[in-house]
């Protein structure tokens, strides 16, 4: 019997190496240790053997079917890596062919500079604030000292509505800057210490062309506290612009003048897209004209009802449509707004 | 504004920088510089020539050969100029220079052959090198060159030199100059640049110095508003013969931007651009008397300008008038043509007033007339001027006109007295708005070099403003933290970042939320943003079936199609849609934005609104309601429902339309655009758009996912098409569908497909379902499915429906 049981090992042995798919090896595996295989059909025999013989042939028997097991799987895995290899090297794919569309839509550079703002000025422990569109006069010019004699007035073309004036708050305007709401509004609905960015589309009575136009945007920030200086002006705006631009930037100040500060200043900005090496954007000069800004104006105070004595502070206002321009390189200011979807779907 | 550093050099001896330089340092401490030009560059290579001999040219009718004293040197030039003779100066271009030849291109000038005749460089005429020209345009004959004889320069002279267009000049922007009167002339950029580079300011005492006169003339001033005009000083002078000024001051009126008429308009002009101040000179034999009245003018008077343009003048206008009572002048704006100096003018009457700031500068406006004494005085300038100016103008009258004689004192009448502004600072106060520590005597210092008086008593400052700081600029002590920090120099601040905040940010829920729904809007569905005007013109707001008095007009529009502020973003959407409906069957498009509506109020009510587009071929409306629903679910409102509208809006689809309701409020409405606006737009395609009322959605809206366990156990789903009228709506079948299940075991009923046309028979449609069942505690019996499955189809029986095979 154990003469039977070499042979059968031999048998299934060479059947086993001989297979030369993973269906044929299968084929073998069943014949041989599959329910009806001749190994399993030995095994089945054994009830039948006398006990002596049972424990002996019993475990040759079991000893050859642990062997063809491990047979079975070593050539199955030599199988299956031959298979995947022809199959490798039979596929093919044109590279070049188009990737399937997936439609996304786009968000307005707008949106998306002024959201990278937000997230930068609220890291810096600013809130932001809103306010309307259509102002009075009041907001939009006397609570910010402007008055109306104010030759400030004239560098300021303001739409104006068609309706009678309020005794005491004027004409409606649209407004021409956010200041109205980033820092006279503000100021009066929370009080100081506050700090707050504004930002919010602003309009002003000019022609449009490629670099003008009568609606943009704009970004008012405002931080009145104890203690509150130009240095941190250049301080926060520096932190600003560094992480806007994601490099290290220099920023520098010039007397400048506007109503609702004093001292009033210009801030400029290292000339982020040629590093101060010279290009179109910065004209050669290696800086960039970023904002107007300084000491919030007393009367400003004095308007909102804050101690001027205890708190004071600084505001500042830069073009966020600007900004945009200059971040992408668009050279014309009326495709921000015109509705050509060719240019939205830039973004 | 453009200054001369030449002229500047007269009061302060600048030190030895590249004007550029000198520029940077005037725009970091005081005002923009806009740009530096060098008068002289122009100028390069050329000089004063001397014609020594004159001959034909041998080979050329109509050209010179010029034997020329370049100094020290005689050289051959050939000329065309029919002028020359012996013994003139001329304006020699030498080769390497640059001119444009002939008044064509520039070009640069060499040693050449004319027609076999050695050329060295060229002589010019006016118009070839920026000089006042000496032929006319496109002139071939009898051509003429510039005679500079006058200048009695020595042959060789740089001829920048011999015109004194050495210096540079910088042009300073004006906005930034609003604020400070006293910079609006030579003397007051002269002190800033003094006070800047540590340097002493030249009095004005010998500049203004005039003799004594036993003469008793006087001019009778009568000021009849004491506003408008609150110093006005006079004088009279004889002798007077009008000439051409001297080249000097040509030259510096031309290197400030203005051209030279004579002698005596061109010293008025002159004190102005020095100080600041403007002036007038009368013709004191055409104004007939020594009188004149400042007041406002007539209702219908009239006054021919020196411009020549006649002006209606109204009561607001502020006039000078003669002693007949005639206008000579907008008081401060522009003077007649009439009482003007001309040539026959011998005697003159000299102005030098105050007048209000405000009612100037609305004059001005009024009659636009923008002129360079009205930019002045709308900037509040500093009355004691008045006396100043009118004394230069004096002194430089006798110094080039040597016949001319002041015939009395000079006089001065008005009810200004000096104020003295006296502000209390401390330079604690000061340092602490700088951010930097700037020793108090550093901080005195540079208060003095600015002329402000200081005195130092305990640790406060008492400071006196300089009058020509007084009149508006320097008020309140805030001011001279500026002056302070500007001439210390905002360079030296350092950058530090503000104490860490105790108390958070007050988080901006809504703005959050606004860029969150530019993310689902454009991310998950596909839309892309816009961005409209806020207006809109009464076209198009026609076009929408609006209603004008629901809008504010604009009152000074800048076109037809911007005149109205939108109630509603979606006709300018609608334009977004015809312009690209072209390029594009299908199209996508939102816009977050504000509304403004007049409601009867002062102010309008202002929303801001959400409002989403799709427009495609075919039904649009279940695109527009799938991407509602898909935002609200990821905006987070769950419980909301979608009824047919209320009311319908002008522009919507009458059957085509549903209000989106929010815990029982209206918040937002969902249409299919009428066809009839989509013809007036002209859009091929149809369009349904859902608009919402953004503020209100959030403060009612949003709710937090709850956590649903998931499903044990196997769902068993099973698909049934019925036939239905087609007035039958969807939902009054998906409820026949779920009244059958009564022990819960209906998971989810959804509409896979809806259709009518073809093998469906008229007046019907087809509608398929798929039901999905499912236990939540056990796998379902056959028998379950079964029984529910027949029950469905009898209840949509019941309901009208056909069962299709399945």
């Amino acid at each position: 019997m154990h003469d039977s049981l070499g042979e059968l090992q031999k048998e299934a042995v060479a059947a086993l190496e001989k297979a030369a798919s993973l269906a044929a090896l299968k084929e073998v595996e069943k014949n041989f240790l599959g329910k009806g295989g001749k190994v399993t059909g030995l095994l089945k025999g054994l009830k039948d053997l006398p006990d002596e013989e049972k424990k002996s042939f019993g475990k040759a028997v079991n000893d050859l079917k642990v062997a063809l097991e491990g047979l079975y799987q070593s050539r199955s895995q030599i199988l299956e890596r031959e298979e995947i290899d022809r199959t490798l090297e039979n596929d093919w794919i044109d590279l070049t062919a188009p990737g399937t569309q997936h439609e996304t839509g786009h968000i307005h550079p707008l949106s998306e500079t002024q959201e990278e703002v937000e997230r930068i000025f609220q890291q810096m422990g600013f809130t932001i604030v809103d306010g309307p569109e259509v102002e009075s006069e009041f907001y939009n010019f006397e609570g910010l000292n402007i008055p109306s004699y104010h030759p400030a007035r004239d560098m300021q073309d303001t739409f104006f509505i068609d309706k009678a004036p309020h005794p005491t708050e004027g004409k409606m305007v649209l407004r021409t800057h956010t200041s109205p709401a980033g820092q006279v509004r503000a100021l009066m609905q929370h009080g100081a210490p506050l700090r707050v960015i504004c930002p919010g589309r602003c309009f002003r009575n000019e022609a449009t062309d490629a670099s003008h136009e009568h609606t943009f945007n704009q970004v008012e920030g405002l931080l009145i506290d104890e203690g509150i200086s130009l240095a941190h002006l250049k301080g926060v705006m520096l932190e600003f612009l560094k992480r806007l631009f994601k490099r290290d930037l220099k920023v520098r100040f010039r007397p400048g003048y506007f109503p609702f500060v004093e001292p009033g200043l210009e801030l400029d900005m290292s000339c982020p897209f040629c590093d101060q090496k010279g290009c179109r954007v910065c004209k050669h000069s290696g800086w960039i004209e970023f904002m107007g800004c300084g000491m919030t104006h007393p009367h400003v105070l004095k308007t909102a009802g804050i101690d001027s004595e205890k708190y004071q502070g600084w505001a500042f206002g830069f073009g966020l449509t600007r900004l945009v321009m200059m971040r992408y390189a668009i050279d014309d200011i009326r495709h921000l707004q015109n509705g050509d979807l060719r240019f939205n779907e830039q973004f | 504004m453009k200054i001369s550093l030449d002229w500047i050099s007269d009061f302060v001896a600048l030190p030895n920088l590249a004007p550029e330089e000198i520029g940077k340092t005037f725009t970091h401490h005081t005002a923009e510089v806009e740009g530096v030009e060098d008068q002289a560059a122009a100028y390069d290579k050329m000089v004063i020539g001397k014609i020594l001999s004159v001959s034909k040219h041998p080979g050329a009718d109509r050209l010179n050969l010029a034997q020329t004293d370049i100094g020290g040197k005689t050289v051959q030039i050939v000329c065309g100029g029919q002028n020359l003779f012996e013994g003139m100066l001329v304006p020699v271009g030498l080769p390497g220079s640059w001119a444009n030849v002939h008044g064509g291109d520039r070009m640069q000038l060499a040693e050449i052959k004319i027609r076999g005749e050695d050329s060295f460089g060229m002589i010019c005429a006016g118009e070839e090198i920026g000089l006042a020209p000496d032929n006319a345009v496109g002139s071939k004959t009898d051509v003429r060159i510039h005679n500079l004889t006058h200048t009695k320069a020595k042959p060789g002279t740089p001829l920048a030199k011999a015109l004194g267009k050495e210096g540079a000049v910088m042009e300073v922007d004006n906005k930034s100059l609003t604020h400070r009167s006293d910079l609006w002339g030579h003397y007051g950029i002269a002190r800033e640049l003094a006070a800047i580079y540590g340097k002493n300011l030249a009095p004005l005492d010998s500049f203004t110095k005039i003799p004594a006169t036993k003469g008793k003339a006087k001019v009778h001033v009568d000021i009849q508003d004491a506003v408008l005009c609150p110093r006005f000083s006079s004088a009279i002078m004889t002798g007077i013969k009008i000439e051409e000024s001297p080249q000097w001051m040509k030259a510096r009126l031309q290197a400030a931007g203005m051209n030279a008429h004579n002698n005596i308009v061109d010293i008025t002009n002159y004190v102005m651009l020095e100080l600041g101040q403007p002036m007038h000179a009368y013709d004191r034999a055409v104004l007939g008397s020594d009188i004149l009245r400042v007041r406002f003018a007539k209702k219908g008077e009239k006054l021919v300008t020196l411009d020549e343009t006649e002006q209606a003048l109204t009561p607001e206008d502020p006039l000078i008038c003669s002693g007949k009572d005639e206008a000579v002048g907008l008081a401060g704006v522009k003077g007649g043509l009439k009482s003007g100096i001309s040539t026959a003018t011998t005697e003159v009457i000299l102005e030098c007033a105050a007048f209000d700031a405000v009612l100037v500068r609305k004059a001005s406006m009024r009659h636009a007339l923008r002129t360079d004494a009205s930019q002045r005085f709308e900037k509040s300038l500093d009355p004691t001027l008045t006396e100043v100016a009118l004394k230069r103008a004096i002194h430089l009258i006798l110094q080039l006109c040597p016949g001319a004689k002041l015939e009395g004192p000079v006089d001065t009448v008005g009810t200004w007295k000096p104020k003295k502004v006296v502000l209390k600072i401390t330079p604690e106060n000061i340092c602490s708005k700088i951010g930097i520590s700037i020793p108090t005597p550093k901080i005195i210092a540079l208060l003095k070099s600015l002329e402000f008086e200081v005195q130092k008593t305990g640790k406060s400052l008492t400071v006196t403003v300089p009058s020509h700081r007084s009149t508006r600029d320097v008020l309140i002590p805030e001011d001279l933290v500026e002056e302070v920090a500007r001439l210390y120099g905002y360079n030296n601040i350092p950058a530090l970042l503000p104490e860490k905040v105790l108390e958070l940010p007050k988080e901006n829920v809504e703005r959050g939320l606004e860029h969150n729904t530019r993310a689902i809007l454009s991310a998950s569905l596909g839309f892309t943003e816009v961005m409209n005007y806020s207006f809109y013109g009464k076209d198009r707001l026609e076009k929408c079936g609006l209603d004008e008095k629901d809008h504010l007009k604009v009152l000074n529009y800048l076109s037809l199609d911007q005149s109205h502020m939108r109630t509603t973003l979606t006709p300018n959407m609608l334009a977004n849609i015809a312009a690209n409906a072209r390029e594009r069957a299908v199209i996508k498009i939102f816009e977050l934005g504000h509304t403004y509506k007049e409601v009867g109020e002062f102010m309008p009510l202002e929303e801001k609104r959400l409002t989403a587009a799709v427009a495609e071929n075919g039904e649009a409306f279940y695109a527009a309601k799938g991407a509602l629903e898909v935002f609200l679910k990821e905006f987070h409102v769950s419980n909301y429902e979608l009824k047919p509208s209320a009311k319908i809006l002008p522009y919507s689809h009458p059957k085509k339309s549903a209000d989106l309701i929010v815990k029982g409020k209206t918040v937002g409405v969902l249409f299919t655009v009428h066809p009839g606006v989509l013809r007036a737009f002209d859009i091929p395609q149809d369009v349904a758009m859902f608009s919402v009322d953004f503020a209100k959605l959030i403060s009612l809206g949003r709710e937090l996912t709850r956590f649903q366990a998931l499903a044990k156990f196997p769902a068993l789903p099973f698909d049934i098409s019925i036939l239905v009228d087609r007035k039958k709506t969807v939902a009054e079948m998906e409820t026949a569908i779920r009244s059958t299940d009564s022990n819960g075991l209906i998971e989810s009923v959804k509409l896979f497909d809806i259709y009518e046309g073809k093998n469906i028979p008229e007046g019907q449609k087809s509608l398929s379902f798929n039901v999905t069942l499912r236990h939540p505690d056990r796998t379902l019996t056959d028998a379950e499915f079964q029984a529910l499955y027949s029950s469905v189809g009898t209840a949509l029986a019941a309901a009208g429906g056909t069962i299709r095979g399945l």
